[in-house]
């Protein structure tokens, strides 16, 4: 292995690590510490940077006043099913646009693509009727499947750059041993590209977890609420209620940061020497 | 393979639950379900429109209500988008800027027959009554909750720190005292204004109170004469008096201040003076950073003319036109607006009653509301007029207005451009009906 | 080995082996099936048959005559006077945001690549941004940007670095460079994870034959791990182009596209539009956007095809 790290070039990766490090948390220690402040510290001058006093109250009231318990049990379904059947389905649409030549291709690759071009809102009016006539307005399911069809394209070219990173000997070798296609795909392919896929599907979980537009267009009852929602509950035309919505927040962030720490490991896991050599 | 299996099955599972989901529907035993949709929610707000549903329930055992609240920046559209796809709403927020779109497109019930004769009239200001009519076509798609009215809070300990024995009364007096606050160094500022989201509201509070005289009460932005408010040498000198309070006596970064940092400024201490609506009051009561005495009301300010033009604007409640029980809905509504709903309703969110019964209710006689019977007591002076907020381009307009606000702040227009660029506006507008 | 660019049309030219050549029209047909009813049936219908408001006189505040108008949306579009200063923010908006992100994920994701202590937390930890939702993260840098509560001028005094507080949101001058410096922060995450993830593709015995050959590290680089990841890198940079391009959260919750329209790009325009009602020139913008978008992405792509076959 290359092992020789200069002292130099050690010393400022871990500055600059460490800095980027800070200026990253460093809204993230706001929220958290503006979240634990007795209602009416916020708006305290000069700023305090540490609370002389630690206060849950904002939590507590979050899960009582507010039905916050059922938003957050709402996102983690829909965005988990939406995530995982839209990342698995675009590992097959991926695979063959990474490994077969066909003559429509590029068309179908440029429409995968050009759907991250569309802004939502063009869209709305017909999705609404769409789903009126399907039944499926102020229903989970009906949100999952609008939001798997919105993860499709993105993770299909996502995956698609890492299948090409693989070489199609791999699964030859497979298929030739006697395992159909899917069966390669998923016992020797899969494996090698965890960390890609991982890395799908956590945006694909990320971005269903984040989303509010649709969400909020589409549901109308609180127990079929997701978290967006409430959280832009807290903002009113007049005012903007930062005690709850910082509790909030931090309660959001908290399961995708457990998501990526799970997560990352598999993203820098690499990949064993052997299986690489194309 | 199991892995591919097991994907497999979860898609056809997740098709398998949306057939099925679409065959699920309303239970028929008998109760009607209806949907009321409020668009400024804030969650305060929710919990009371839902303890006055929950006695609703209670008086009508064959009804449920389910309430429906988006978040308000997003509330508008959503309800167009139930509007318009004729499900989903029966009952819902109607305000002065969305009755206008609403009716034209044909999504609101008329109520003007089902009300006649309806016990509820004999206890409605005047003002309400004059809200559920619906200029345009002389026809009722709401009824109000309540109004909102401009008065002025301001800090009693700077006032008199500075020097003055009494709050400012007219426009003058505040780019005086504001001024004599302002020290950015100590970061304290005079006036909290309004630069960002809905900037237009204030200046045209201004304008409107320098031209009391001249204008239209029932269209505050027209002249008695003819013509537009913006024309006129009052506008001009209300401006000049508006944006010298602007350089003098506000937080620079103001320039990009909507509400919430407008009421967080006068919240947190730092500024002096703000223009709001009663709204306010509970906010400021929460902050910890004044206490009771340092702080009142006043009322709006008075402009050259000696007079102040009040500003009403108002929200209510409707019905959809597509709702299929109408008669259940017309319930729903005469509830909330007759007895103690509406009193409930008005003083939990801070606004100016819709019942004549509230005048003699003490909570409207003390502190902060002192001013609003004062203003009330006095319509000579704080004349309530009209805003033509019901017309279809008023979102446009505020943009519009809002934009070229921040234009003449920055120095990228000047005031005169900024009124003739109104002037005509409207002008064409009005042509064009 | 398969490092071809997005859109390569009938790739003929890589040798197949068995499994891949011969007729499967079938297969790619049932792979592909799943992903077509979705998107087609969620996205491009309700796209298509929402796009007509574009050439109708579609006004949510009158919707009495929806009239067709021809291109009478688009010409009010280019016709506005503040199209020309749309036109360069969202340039500049995309260019500003996008350089950095790229420089500042890029590094970290090569220094992350090799194990540390603490790495995985270090991860976790800056992977968090890209947790939030833009419209929250909008907010968030607005109450921190506000220059006489804001804990960034608050920060910025007691380092000494200003004497007087900077009113960022409310100065044409600095208000861009206020909601870029969100933007950033959050869109590095996206570079970090992609480049990551590509990088475990890069066999460390390519490293170890290079060292051998006393490659110098930076040579590596430019040499090994760059052509190695190109893939993965043009694409990320594609879509990252398009999604900010797209992507009007942090504006608007932070300026709302003031002051006097210095910070509006295209999106946030589109998304007042919205607000008052005019629905049919929205869409017009909406296409337009789409447009400028799909013409960028076919001449992203063609560039970096040719560039590789010049070079294989």
């Amino acid at each position: 292995m290359i092992n020789h790290e200069s002292a130099t070039a050690r010393t400022i990766k871990f500055v600059f690590l460490g800095l980027w490090l800070v200026i990253t948390l460093f809204p993230l220690y706001w929220i958290v510490i503006t979240s634990f402040k007795e209602a009416g510290a916020i708006f305290s001058y000069p700023l305090t940077y540490w609370p002389t006093t630690f206060s849950i109250d904002n939590y507590v009231e979050l899960f009582a006043k507010a039905d916050f318990g059922v938003y957050l049990g709402n996102s983690i379904l829909v965005s988990t099913v939406a995530a995982s059947v839209s990342t698995l389905i675009a590992m097959l649409s991926a695979y063959v646009l990474a490994r077969f030549s066909f003559r429509s291709k590029g068309a179908i690759l440029m429409a995968f693509l050009a759907t991250q071009m569309i802004p939502a809102f063009i869209a709305l009016g017909p999705l609404y009727l769409l789903m009126v006539n399907l039944g499926l307005v102020d229903n989970k399911i009906g949100l999952m499947l609008i939001y798997i069809a919105v993860c499709i394209p993105f993770s299909t070219v996502m995956l698609r750059g890492f299948f090409a990173n693989v070489p199609d000997a791999l699964e030859e070798a497979a298929m030739i041993d006697g395992l159909s296609r899917l069966g390669a795909l998923f016992r020797v392919l899969v494996p090698v590209m965890k960390p890609g896929i991982v890395a799908a599907f956590i945006f694909n979980f990320v971005n269903c977890w984040n989303e509010l537009f649709l969400s909020v267009t589409l549901m109308n009852r609180d127990e079929n609420k997701t978290i967006p929602t409430a959280l832009n509950g807290f903002i009113s035309s007049f005012n903007i209620d930062w005690s709850s919505m910082s509790a909030a927040a931090v309660l959001t962030i908290v399961p995708t940061m457990v998501l990526f720490a799970f997560a990352s490991r598999y993203i820098v896991q690499g990949l064993t020497a052997g299986a690489v050599k194309g | 393979m199991r892995t591919t299996k097991f994907g497999i099955a979860g898609i056809a599972l997740t098709a398998a639950l949306a057939l099925t989901a679409c065959a699920g529907g309303e239970p028929d035993n008998g109760t009607v379900k209806l949907q009321m949709v409020e668009s400024l929610t804030n969650p305060a707000r929710t919990d009371v429109i839902r303890g006055l549903l929950d006695d609703f329930e209670a008086e009508n055992p064959g009804i449920t209500v389910e309430l429906v609240s988006p978040p308000t920046d997003q509330a508008d559209q959503k309800i167009q988008q139930m509007l318009q796809s004729g499900t989903g709403i029966d009952v819902l927020e109607v305000r002065d800027i969305t009755v206008g779109p609403f009716s034209t497109n044909g999504w609101l019930y008329d109520m003007t027959d089902d009300l006649q004769g309806w016990s509820g009239w004999d206890d409605l200001t005047d003002n309400a009554i004059s809200q559920t009519t619906y200029a345009e076509d002389g026809k009722t798609y709401s009824i109000p909750y309540g109004f909102y009215g401009l008065s002025l809070f301001y800090r009693t300990d700077l006032v008199e720190e500075a020097g003055f024995d009494a709050a400012p009364t007219s426009w003058d007096d505040l780019l005086e005292q504001a001024s004599a606050i302002q020290d950015p160094e100590k970061n304290r500022f005079g006036y909290a204004f309004r630069g960002g989201s809905n900037a237009n509201s204030n200046v045209v509070a201004i304008i409107t109170s320098y031209a009391a005289d001249k204008i239209n009460v029932d269209n505050a932005f027209e002249l008695t004469g003819g013509g537009t408010v913006f024309s006129t040498p009052e506008a001009a000198a209300a401006v000049k008096t508006y944006f010298e309070i602007f350089k003098k006596a506000s937080p620079p970064s103001s320039v990009a201040w909507g509400y919430p940092e407008m009421v967080e400024g006068f919240s947190n201490g730092s500024t002096a003076f703000l223009l709001q609506d009663p709204e306010v009051i509970a906010a400021i009561q929460q902050s910890s950073s004044l206490t009771e005495e340092q702080w009142s009301t006043a009322p709006l300010l008075v402009g050259a003319s000696g007079k102040a033009a009040q500003p009403v604007s108002s929200g209510g409640w409707g019905i959809a036109k597509a709702t299929k029980h109408p008669e259940e809905s017309l319930k729903l509504i005469k509830f909330l607006s007759e007895g103690d709903a509406p009193i409930t309703f008005a003083k939990e969110n801070s606004l100016v009653p819709i019942l004549k019964s509230a005048a003699d209710d003490e909570f409207y006689k003390v502190g902060a509301w002192e001013s609003y019977l004062y203003m009330t007591e006095h319509p000579d002076v704080y004349i309530p007029v009209t805003q033509p907020r019901t017309v279809s381009w008023w979102t446009e307009w505020a943009q519009k207005a809002d934009t070229e606000i921040q234009q003449v702040l920055i120095g990228k227009m000047t005031e005169a451009e900024m009124l003739a660029s109104w002037d005509q506006y409207w002008t064409e507008k009005w042509a064009t009906k | 080995m398969g490092n071809e660019v997005a859109l390569r049309r009938g790739d003929s030219a890589s040798p197949r082996r068995r499994v891949f050549s011969g007729r499967h029209g079938w297969t790619i047909a049932a792979f592909l099936a799943p992903a077509a009813v979705f998107v087609g049936l969620f996205i491009y219908y309700p796209m298509i048959s929402g796009s007509q408001m574009a050439f109708r006189n579609w006004n949510l505040n009158n919707l009495t005559d929806t009239s067709w108008v021809g291109f009478k949306n688009f010409q009010a579009i280019f016709e506005n006077p503040d199209f020309g200063t749309i036109l360069s923010n969202s340039i500049v908006w995309v260019v500003a945001s996008i350089v950095p992100q790229f420089l500042i994920g890029f590094a970290i994701a090569l220094w992350l690549r090799r194990k540390f202590r603490f790495r995985g937390l270090y991860q976790a930890l800056i992977f968090f941004p890209w947790a939030i939702s833009g419209f929250l993260i909008g907010i968030l840098f607005r109450w921190m940007f506000n220059s006489e509560f804001g804990v960034i001028n608050d920060l910025l005094s007691k380092v000494g670095l200003i004497d007087q507080p900077i009113p960022w949101l409310a100065d044409p001058s600095t208000a861009m460079v206020a909601v870029i410096v969100a933007n950033v922060w959050y869109g590095v995450t996206f570079f970090t994870i992609m480049i990551l993830a590509a990088l475990q593709s890069v066999p460390d015995e390519m490293y170890e034959a290079a060292a051998l050959d006393g490659s110098s590290k930076p040579r590596m680089l430019f040499s090994i791990t760059i052509p190695t990841i190109r893939t993965t890198l043009a694409l990320t940079v594609l879509l990252r182009v398009i999604w900010i391009f797209n992507f009007p959260d942090i504006i608007y919750a932070m300026t709302g596209g003031g002051p006097a329209n210095q910070t509006q790009i295209f999106t946030t325009w589109m998304v007042t539009t919205t607000q008052r009602g005019d629905y049919g020139q929205a869409s017009a913008i909406g296409l337009l956007v789409i447009g400028v978008l799909f013409v960028f992405a076919a001449f992203y792509l063609l560039a970096m095809r040719e560039k590789k076959e010049v070079q294989s």
